[in-house]
């Protein structure tokens, strides 16, 4: 029986549209005059389509089946020094949390004082402040800051807060000390898991961002209820926003501007919190340099040796993201 | 056959279980359904040609899918598979929870066991994870499965770890029919797209709402009817609202029997589906004689022969290029849309279905029944933990059923009769020509 050579508009395969000039399918090299039976004179190729009725079973599995799987396609490989580098990002907010312990616990013994905690406060917020302002007019010139309502911000801020100490200090003095304790450390767990690390906007108003922040504030509005004056009550509280609010904008600022300098932070932060837990407690002091070299070392390790179960599939399966243009974005996932 | 979806829920699921069995039937097969009850629809319904549904009382919770009971279940579906003296259970749907018990206790019980999977899962989310993981668990120990493209067959060959020769393609079918294109109903000085599905956004319907302004824009002679109802329904009449196309585009729910009706008014019809096993709408569509515009995803490309459809990417740009393309073409008659319906009655036909499902049942009533320690190492290689769990559960699966044996023994559950199919056959055709000659009188 002589059967005519069948001709295809399009690529049954993956379904492009045979231009006049094309022979063969550019994607999977398929004939556009396609005569399967010069290749098997007994059967024409199986195709993976519905509407053609075939001669193979309907269990038939084809040697182009799962063809179009994809594995690992968006894995990302990790190197050891690059997320040990990442990891600063944790490690500088845990030194940040232990330093301000150390902070409220000096402040408590009354080894430190209250005048000097708010004169180097201000005396770092100011000088961070002018770094923060000048890299941005370094990376971004064409922005305009409004540094007036800033510093009227920051005045008003922190009068508003030293009118509010006194009901501050009296807040929370008639809970036990242990409740204080306890709830400090669940709020500190609390800053700690929802801050926000990933993100390297600098305009950052996320609600992750905005819990942990609260979270740290509520903690230090908890303890502020243990000391007995004023002046202890809005040292600790500006501190709080200071280290809390501010600080964390400065570390990403940064992060973005150079790696030494991110890096030289983090061995800052990591020599004070451990000098000022030194004189405190030598058990915590070792718990947490243990607790830094797991996250700076043991962790990225963990990671990557991790990443070999990995196993991320993708295929024609997929929902597909709609892309839609005009500013319309929609993403649910 | 057990599915937590049938009448009187509408859907693909809902119409390919009742036309399958009704072939089946048509073929001398003997078919029942087991469902959970809807509403005040309890207990006992027989439908046309005596296929008898089973309203199992079940609290419902989730879009009619019912919670996973473990063993409760297995009691009652005991008495109906005795009952009915079935030789074969066929589940439908992996969001079944019913389906997944069915086709466990069949298994305890000795019977063959078959799955349809109506639908595609990703990987990635976690809803798809846990449901994978279920279907794992019940497709360990099944006789077959079907899927209803070749997509959605390797598709859920990955998700459940399945041999790919025992996962046969059977595709749903369509009703050729009931949708016979009639020209008459288009309005002739415009150009109609017709979109009908549900208004989700796994249907995509931000791309549609992104779409229809720019089409309305350019041509001043498209009008489109939206059909169908869902949450993305507001997204559409804000949009309807915000540029003015109150004349052009019509909003409105349809049932199942006006989708025809419907469908013949316009030209094209569009579907921007973002995943899609099968799609059904699209064969009905081109069954009654319109142009169809699709986005490429999942089985679609599969269904339609490339004269009838035109792809697109799920994206704004590339679908509105697609759709102006089409427009052309039916303004300068390239195609005949008219045609699709004739070979179409070819391709998807309900009979067809019944025959190649037909064969993989006598495949599977070949199979050697495999002892239950057999069945034990099957589930156990689900993993570490999960395997052992799954045994402990099969376990006391089949400990409750040599409990039910005992207690509830097979001799004293009566059997019911037989429907006569042939008998009522003859009687409905006897019936029909005294109605005739009544008539005629």
């Amino acid at each position: 029986m002589e059967r005519m050579p069948t001709v295809f508009n399009y690529c049954p395969r993956d379904g492009r549209p045979f231009r006049v000039d094309e022979q063969i399918c550019p994607l999977c090299d398929f004939q556009s005059l396609h005569a399967p039976w010069i290749q098997s004179p007994q059967k024409a190729p199986w195709r993976k389509l519905l509407y053609v009725r075939q001669d193979y079973p309907d269990n038939y599995v084809d040697d182009t089946f799962l063809e179009e799987l994809q594995k690992n396609a968006n894995v990302r490989q990790y190197e050891y020094w690059s997320v040990v580098l990442e990891s600063t990002i944790i490690t500088q907010h845990i030194s940040s949390i232990v330093i301000f312990v150390a902070v409220f616990i000096y402040l408590l013994n009354k080894q430190l004082s209250a005048h000097a905690l708010i004169i180097i406060g201000t005396a770092a917020t100011a000088i961070g402040y002018i770094f923060w302002d000048w890299s941005n007019t370094m990376l971004t010139p064409e922005s305009n800051f409004q540094r007036r309502k800033i510093f009227k911000g920051a005045a008003l801020f922190f009068l508003t807060l030293l009118g509010l100490t006194p009901i501050l200090k009296t807040l929370t003095v008639t809970t036990s000390p242990d409740t204080i304790w306890a709830l400090t450390v669940i709020l500190f767990l609390a800053n700690l898991s929802f801050h926000d690390y990933g993100s390297d906007n600098r305009r950052n108003i996320k609600y992750p961002g905005s819990l942990s922040t609260n979270a740290a504030i509520f903690a230090s509005v908890v303890l502020a209820s243990r000391f007995e004056t004023n002046l202890h009550v809005f040292g600790l509280m500006a501190f709080a926003v200071e280290w809390f609010a501010l600080f964390p904008m400065l570390r990403r600022q940064v992060r973005s501007v150079s790696i030494r300098g991110n890096l030289a932070l983090t061995i800052v932060l990591f020599l004070t919190a451990t000098t000022l837990f030194t004189r405190i407690s030598a058990a915590i002091v070792v718990i947490y340099i243990l607790g830094m070299a797991f996250v700076t070392f043991v962790c990225p390790f963990w990671l990557i040796w991790i990443q070999r179960y990995k196993n991320e599939i993708h295929g024609p399966w997929d929902e597909a993201r709609p892309k839609i243009q005009h500013g319309r974005s929609v993403d649910y996932n | 056959m057990v599915s937590d979806f049938f009448y009187p829920n509408a859907g693909g699921v809902e119409s390919h279980l009742y036309h399958l069995s009704q072939r089946l039937i048509q073929r001398g097969h003997k078919v029942i359904i087991i469902t959970h009850a809807y509403g005040n629809r309890t207990g006992i319904r027989c439908l046309t040609n005596g296929l008898k549904v089973y309203h199992v009382p079940i609290m419902v919770v989730f879009q009619e899918a019912t919670p996973p009971t473990l063993y409760g279940f297995f009691p009652i579906f005991r008495s109906i598979v005795l009952r009915e003296q079935i030789s074969i259970v066929h589940g439908h749907q992996a969001f079944s929870s019913m389906c997944h018990e069915a086709i466990i206790h069949a298994r305890t019980m000795g019977l063959k066991t078959c799955f349809t999977d109506h639908s595609l899962f990703g990987f990635s989310d976690p809803s798809s994870i846990v449901m994978n993981k279920f279907l794992k668990f019940t497709l360990s120990d099944i006789d077959h499965v079907v899927c209803v493209s070749h997509t959605s067959k390797e598709n859920t060959v990955l998700r459940a770890a399945l041999t790919p020769q025992n996962v046969s393609v059977i595709p749903n079918a369509v009703i050729a029919s009931r949708f016979t294109p009639d020209p008459s109903m288009q309005d002739p000085n415009v150009t109609t797209i017709v979109v009908i599905s549900r208004q989700t956004y796994r249907k995509g319907m931000d791309l549609l709402v992104a779409v229809v302004p720019r089409i309305c824009r350019k041509y001043s002679k498209v009008r489109f009817i939206i059909g169908g109802d869902g949450p993305k329904r507001i997204d559409l009449e804000q949009m309807r609202e915000k540029h003015l196309l109150h004349d052009r585009v019509d909003l409105g729910s349809i049932k199942a029997h006006e989708v025809r009706n419907t469908l013949v008014r316009g030209q094209i019809f569009l579907n921007t589906s973002l995943t899609e096993a099968f799609c059904i709408g699209i064969v009905e569509a081109a069954c009654a004689g319109l142009l169809v515009v699709s986005t490429k995803v999942g089985g679609v490309p599969e269904v339609l022969p490339r004269h009838m459809i035109l792809f697109a990417k799920p994206e704004e740009d590339d679908l509105v290029e697609a759709i102006e393309r089409s427009i052309e073409m039916i303004q300068r008659k390239e195609v005949q849309p008219a045609k699709f319906n004739d070979e179409l009655k070819e391709m998807y036909s309900w009979v067809n279905v019944a025959e190649r499902t037909e064969k993989v049942y006598d495949a599977i009533l070949q199979t050697r029944d495999p002892p239950l320690i057999e069945r034990l190492r099957s589930y156990y290689g689900c993993g570490v933990f999960v395997g052992k769990l799954f045994c402990i559960m099969i376990a006391l699966d089949y400990l409750f059923w040599v409990y039910l044996e005992w207690i509830l023994p097979r001799d004293e559950i009566e059997i019911a009769p037989k429907f006569p199919y042939k008998k009522f056959k003859k009687m409905c055709q006897r019936a029909d020509k005294e109605d005739e000659l009544e008539h005629n009188h």
